[in-house]
């Protein structure tokens, strides 16, 4: 009877170990594809999916444990899931990339005519801010709190119309047209408050 | 018979390298680069300011004409 169940013992272990040895295979194989899809499109999800692509890699950080921990069976039960989020991960990143670059292609339209207007803008109320700096005295419809102002505003507009040229040179457009389009808002109050008639836009 | 005198005005083919944000402003009788600057300036000693900025149509400080258009930098 002992000899029996000692046989018995001995077969399960070995079948045991046998199906083992079937899901390592497999299931190094899963963990290795998921590593190479999401390879593939990893920076862009970086940067326009950064919350969907931590869920996934944490995933996939699970499911290496499980691998280097022997747990097979649990990494090849878990891998159809994790290749689907991958895949809908994939997608996501593909419709954003391609939102993201016809808003900026747009706002590199934008951009040409702000880089045309803009320097002038600027220029013409340096030169105004300039002059006043050595007048004697302001003009009547400037006040010296106007004057102050401007003078604060046009410090803002230089610093702002250089960072969204640093964006420009940077690819990203879109960040460079909001902000120039802040620098124009704040010339138009600039040039009201120097008693200068924005220019018609 | 001396021809009527016509102001000088700047040249219509520099118009699109014109900066479109800078002030401009119309002679009138009477008017000197002086008083011009007080009101834009709030100070007549600035007058070379503008004369410096219409070099093109302007030749002396002394001699304007109405209908000139200035710009007022």
């Amino acid at each position: 009877m002992l000899k029996r169940t000692t046989w018995i013992t001995a077969m399960a272990v070995l079948v045991l170990a046998a199906a083992c040895a079937n899901q390592k295979g497999p299931a190094t194989k899963a963990v290795a594809d998921a590593e190479t899809a999401l390879a593939a499109f990893r920076d862009d999800a970086a940067r326009l999916l950064p919350d969907d692509l931590s869920a996934v890699d944490s995933t996939l950080a699970s499911l290496k444990d499980s691998l280097a921990k022997g747990d097979f069976k649990a990494v090849v039960a878990a891998a159809p899931d994790l290749s689907s989020r991958i895949a809908a991960l994939r997608d996501a990143t593909d419709a954003k990339k391609a939102e993201w670059e016809a808003a900026n292609a747009a706002a590199r339209e934008q951009w040409s005519v702000y880089a045309a207007d803009l320097p002038k803008m600027v220029e013409a109320i340096q030169s105004r801010v300039d002059i006043l700096g050595k007048a004697r005295r302001l003009p009547r419809n400037v006040s010296q709190e106007a004057f102050d102002s401007a003078k604060s505003g046009l410090d803002w507009m230089t610093t702002t119309w250089a960072e969204a040229n640093d964006a420009f040179n940077a690819g990203n457009a879109v960040d460079a047209a909001a902000k120039a389009q802040a620098v124009k808002d704040k010339g138009n109050e600039v040039l009201g408050l120097l008693g200068l008639a924005p220019a018609a836009s | 018979m001396a021809s009527e005198e016509k102001p000088e005005v700047a040249d219509p083919t520099k118009a699109a390298a014109e900066n479109p944000y800078t002030q401009h402003y119309v002679v009138q009788k009477g008017d000197t680069l002086s008083k011009i600057a007080r009101e834009y300036y709030g100070d007549a000693m600035l007058y070379p300011k503008i004369f410096e900025a219409n070099r093109d149509i302007l030749s002396d400080p002394n001699r304007i004409k109405p209908g000139q258009r200035l710009r007022i930098p």
